[in-house]
């Protein structure tokens, strides 16, 4: 068994070596910081977020301790437009690896992906509200989940692995929208992030951490703070094929699509994944050919009589990827799960690209 | 489909002459227009005039313009509209076929594609002579010029359906009796209200709405209905991925209110059955995402388990793979042995997860999975199975159909229990329509069961082998018998009324009363001269299933063809708490309704010929008979009358250490006999 072992909440401590003082003359080396996370690994998961020790001073403002790195992604998962800010976490010493541009890192037992789930302009008072935040933590074996739902007063999140819904309004824009957000529960997360039922991670991808980030000392690539973090070997290729922005528009459409499908679909529709069985293949290694998004692939599973394929070049309402990517229908909606709004901004996407195909399928 | 109406084309002599009659830019400008009033082909050579309105197929956008023409058929005729023609190849058309004026146009047809990768439309309907009616062609899909063929025949297809449009609002799901009449009707549902089309006994339909307090899961994945509280109204249980409501109907049928509600069940397949065989409907859910769940019925509440548990009444569960997979059960009586079994088509990820379970019934409230020494544990990509007799030998053999083109569709023939691969020698082998919907229903009437699959029937011709026929019905829907002519028809968005044949048929109503009161589980055996055990073709054989397919629920009465047989010998019943009915002799061409315990039962044999021993036993007991044991089917019922074993015979002997020490009596059925016999356990 992995030994077990913990991080006392000491903020500060001075490195064995950094003994020396400003009147001996020598150059002092910087004091060592150590992570206040507390992780034992037999008593997870804790009953409450807070009893990770990730965030200090007011638990709702997410300002995390030493060690809980935060970090963004190229392209995010559309979640019923909730916010969404992510941390990781590792023990001492330990440190991910490069396995290839569109594998999840090689993460080191005891990593935490963080993920905070929260809405700005929440009605009636315009509040912002947590609603979830949701950990994957690298054990012995296997990643396993551990959900934490965030209590009214915004004071901490308790564990659970059952599913619930909450409806509330909030206002995105100017335009006061609806929601019925379903928190997941246990079989829900499993479902995506898993690869022949081995649990995983689905973002921390090279291809899709390779960005910049506006750290509090200044911005930075995402690997390299990563690597001056002692959290990833200083392996990894300098060409990296990256996720782009979907929704930057000086960006080619076709790296657009191509990033959204990544993100929002290869969780299932890839080898040894939930929908393995249906043809098309989303990642972003795979569609650069583009029968792999379904284009003039015939439509197998009936919607209605109008949709002959995945993708019918030029025409959407033939096209069963963007009747699904359209439809808030249980049955019919892509993504499957993590979504009951439409997604507006990624159907006009989709239609964009679609629109501009013009292969001819016969 | 491509292939079969290919060569229907290839047999037409397409005539080469053009007709008198032109498209109008109204349908009023077609009232003094020359009318179509014969067979014959027609070129449209611009869609420029009106758009038509209402939208007649099932993709109900409007486009911006149409042509029009009228139609006046000099005889009653079986009537195909179609531009399904070789010089239209590579052209995209929509059809809409109207009765009415055109001040007030109904829809009687319309079509869209003739199949996914012909987007060519054809569309079939009847007519009566000298009515008018009005064919319509839009540009939706940005056609300007095509031609098109009218034929009228006297005679339907083999297999043939007229649609008909219905307003049905939310999601389409059942063809089966709502309001207690045993005519289907028509069920679709959303969150909030049931909405029910009741067919008129004088035929058509009455809409009625029904709202639904509380209701949060849409029946997205599916739908059954049972009913479970036998107040003589059927109830309903659906779903979608994230719970289920199981709906009841109070005492008059005319409203609904939510009995229970399961929150952790992404919903795929529903069933009603009797699996704990109290007499009380239990209510299945297949979950694609984690082990199986159900509910319990004790006749007061319903009580839901989920996967396995050692305090549950089925500790095991049935199907209970930690991610699920479980996407199409149905409850059949593989064995013969007169209990339902349990099929479970599965699908996606690893391996292990997308083996298909079949759990036998073991007769005394416990399931063995057999998958494996059955052969059913194929892992295909499947959702959905058939089962039927298809090869009138007197047990079900299985469809298992795939959802892929890259898989292979799987006929299984039931050879005593165990199934083998029959897919080539059925010559079902060159199917290639592929998805999630397949049910089994004799279409033609002919007496051997066929399967509605993925559009498509595939007909039985009889003789161990289907023919493949694209018969214009949807590619997947409700299958019932909607205007009450004895030939089924299928629910998705419209009607697509059979247009039937000279078959003969008879309908099957059961009431239960020991058992459950829909007589889900049942056995139903038709004897008659062409179908019965002492001929090649055995008696037809039908488990009463609640549902089978994917999403819908079909028709909960019990359809038979019987071909040109125009008598019948038995009906016999074999009802789920043991109780056998045989009716003798009824009339063809009707539906016959037979209440639990209303007739004689078969044949009982004298006592003095069963001889038990030791008795009383503690555990095991001989059975001694000068009759042959190969074929029969024990069971053992307490002194309350309640079935307490139920298996074939394999030796003879039977194991009853189990049971409680009293008396019991056994049965035993062989042959259509029955042999009775009192024993004591210790």
């Amino acid at each position: 068994m992995f030994k077990p072992y913990t991080y006392i909440a000491l903020l500060l401590t001075l490195s064995l070596f950094a003994s020396c003082t400003k009147d001996d003359g020598y150059v002092g080396v910087d004091p060592e910081l150590i992570s206040p996370v507390v992780f034992n690994i037999d008593s997870l998961p804790y009953d409450n977020l807070s009893e990770y020790n990730f965030f200090e001073g007011n638990i709702a403002d997410l300002n995390p301790v030493y060690g809980v790195l935060p970090y963004g992604l190229n392209s995010a998962l559309f979640s019923d437009y909730a916010n969404k800010k992510r941390f990781v976490w590792m023990p001492k010493d330990s440190t991910a690896k490069y396995v290839n541009d569109y594998t999840t890192f090689d993460f080191p037992v005891g990593t935490i992906l963080i993920k905070n789930f929260y809405y700005d302009n929440v009605l009636p008072d315009m509040s912002t509200k947590i609603i979830e935040t949701r950990l994957m933590i690298k054990l012995e074996d296997d990643w396993t989940f551990a959900n934490y739902v965030w209590n009214e007063e915004q004071t901490d999140a308790t564990f659970t692995t059952q599913s619930k819904f909450l409806a509330f309004d909030w206002e995105l824009n100017g335009e006061t929208k609806s929601v019925n957000y379903k928190i997941p529960g246990f079989p829900e997360c499993f479902t995506c992030h898993n690869k022949y039922d081995t649990p995983l991670p689905i973002g921390p991808k090279p291809q899709n951490i390779n960005r910049n980030y506006l750290y509090p000392e200044g911005s930075k690539n995402q690997l390299a703070k990563w690597v001056e973090q002692g959290y990833l070997e200083d392996n990894y290729p300098s060409e990296i094929k990256s996720l782009v922005e979907w929704d930057d528009e000086s960006q080619p459409l076709d790296l657009r699509v191509r990033s959204y499908f990544d993100i929002n679909c290869a969780h299932c529709h890839s080898d040894q994944s939930y929908c393995e069985y249906a043809s098309m293949r989303f990642e972003f290694n795979k569609t650069e050919d583009i029968s792999n998004l379904g284009v003039c692939v015939e439509s197998v599973f009936y919607i209605n009589p109008s949709i002959t394929h995945i993708v019918n070049p030029g025409i959407t309402q033939r096209s069963a990827l963007f009747f699904r990517i359209s439809s808030d229908e249980d049955q019919y909606k892509m993504p499957l799960i993590g979504r009951t709004l439409n997604h507006i901004e990624g159907i006009e996407l989709i239609e964009e690209w679609i629109n501009s195909l013009t292969q001819n399928c016969n | 489909m491509k292939k079969v109406l290919l060569i229907f084309l290839a047999i037409l002599i397409v005539p080469s002459i053009s007709f008198g009659q032109t498209s109008s830019d109204t349908c009023s400008a077609t009232d003094s227009a020359t009318p179509i009033s014969a067979s014959g082909v027609f070129a449209v050579s611009a869609v420029n005039g009106t758009a038509p309105n209402p939208i007649c197929p099932d993709n109900t956008n409007s486009a911006s313009n149409g042509e029009w023409y009228r139609y006046t058929p000099s005889d009653d005729y079986f009537v195909t509209v179609t531009t399904n023609l070789t010089q239209n190849s590579g052209k995209d058309t929509r059809v809409h076929i109207y009765t009415g004026t055109c001040a007030s146009l109904q829809c009687l047809a319309g079509n869209d594609d003739v199949g996914p990768t012909n987007y060519l439309s054809t569309v079939y309907f009847s007519v009566t002579a000298g009515e008018t009616y009005y064919i319509a062609w839009d540009n939706f899909w940005g056609v300007s010029s095509f031609d098109f063929e009218l034929i009228e025949s006297y005679s339907p297809p083999t297999v043939s359906f007229t649609t008909s449009t219905i307003s049905a609002p939310g999601t389409d799901r059942g063809a089966v009796d709502m309001n207690g009449d045993f005519l289907d009707d028509i069920v679709s549902i959303s969150t909030s209200t049931i909405y029910v089309n009741e067919q008129q006994s004088g035929g058509g339909f009455v809409l009625k709405n029904y709202p639904l307090a509380g209701g949060t899961y849409s029946a997205s994945w599916s739908m059954a209905a049972g009913d479970f509280d036998r107040n003589g109204y059927n109830d309903l249980v659906y779903g979608n991925s994230s719970g289920a409501h199981v709906v009841k109907a109070n005492s008059t049928g005319t409203g609904y209110s939510i009995a229970a509600t399961s929150h952790s069940v992404f919903t795929q397949r529903t069933n009603f059955a009797d699996f704990d065989n109290d007499g009380n409907l239990d209510i299945f859910l297949c979950d694609d995402t984690a082990p199986n769940e159900y509910f319990i019925n004790d006749g007061t509440s319903l009580t839901l388990w989920e996967g396995d548990n050692p305090s549950a009444p089925i500790p095991g569960g049935l199907g209970v793979y930690s991610s699920g997979g479980n996407y199409g059960s149905v409850w059949i009586d593989y064995d013969n042995d007169g209990d339902s079994d349990l099929f479970i088509a599965k699908c996606g990820g690893e391996e292990a997860r997308r083996r298909n379970h079949l759990f036998r019934n073991n007769g005394n409230l416990s399931f063995t999975e057999v998958s494996t020494t059955a052969n059913m544990d194929d892992a295909l990509s499947t959702w959905s199975s058939a089962w039927g007799d298809y090869d009138s030998d007197g047990d079900m053999d299985c469809f298992v159909g795939s959802s892929l083109s890259s898989e292979s569709h799987k006929m299984m023939r039931n050879d005593n229990g165990i199934f083998v691969d029959a897919t080539t020698s059925f010559g079902l082998d060159v199917f290639n329509d592929y998805g999630h919907e397949n049910q089994p229903f004799d279409f033609n009437n002919d007496g051997y069961i066929d399967i509605f699959s993925n559009g498509n029937i595939l007909l039985n011709n009889g003789n161990g082998t289907f023919g493949i026929i694209s018969a214009g019905i949807p590619q997947e829907g409700a299958v019932g018998d909607l205007n009450n002519d004895g030939f089924l028809d299928v629910f998705n968005s419209s009607i697509y009324y059979n247009n039937g044949n000279g078959n003969h048929w008879i309908n099957i109503e059961l009431v239960g009363v020991a058992s459950n009161i829909n007589g889900i589980g049942a056995r139903i055996e038709v004897s008659s001269p062409s179908f019965n055990n002492a001929s090649s073709k055995k008696a037809q054989i039908r488990d009463v299933r609640s549902a089978q397919g994917f999403a819908y629920m079909s028709t909960l009465n019990t359809h038979f063809g019987l071909g040109s047989d125009t008598t019948i010998n038995t009906i016999t019943i074999y009802w789920p708490s043991g109780t056998v009915d045989v009716v003798v002799s009824p009339s063809v061409d009707q539906s016959i309704r037979i209440t639990e315990g209303e007739t004689l039962s078969l044949e009982t044999t004298l006592t003095d010929d069963l001889i038990l021993y030791p008795n009383p036993t503690k555990g095991k007991l001989n059975i001694n008979t000068t009759y042959g044991l190969e074929n029969a089917v024990y069971s053992v019922f307490d002194i309350t009358g309640k079935r307490v074993l139920n298996d074939r015979m394999s030796t003879n002997t039977i194991d009853v250490s189990e049971l409680s020490s009293g008396n019991y009596i056994l049965r035993i059925i062989n042959n259509g006999l029955i042999k009775t016999q009192k024993f004591i356990k210790q």
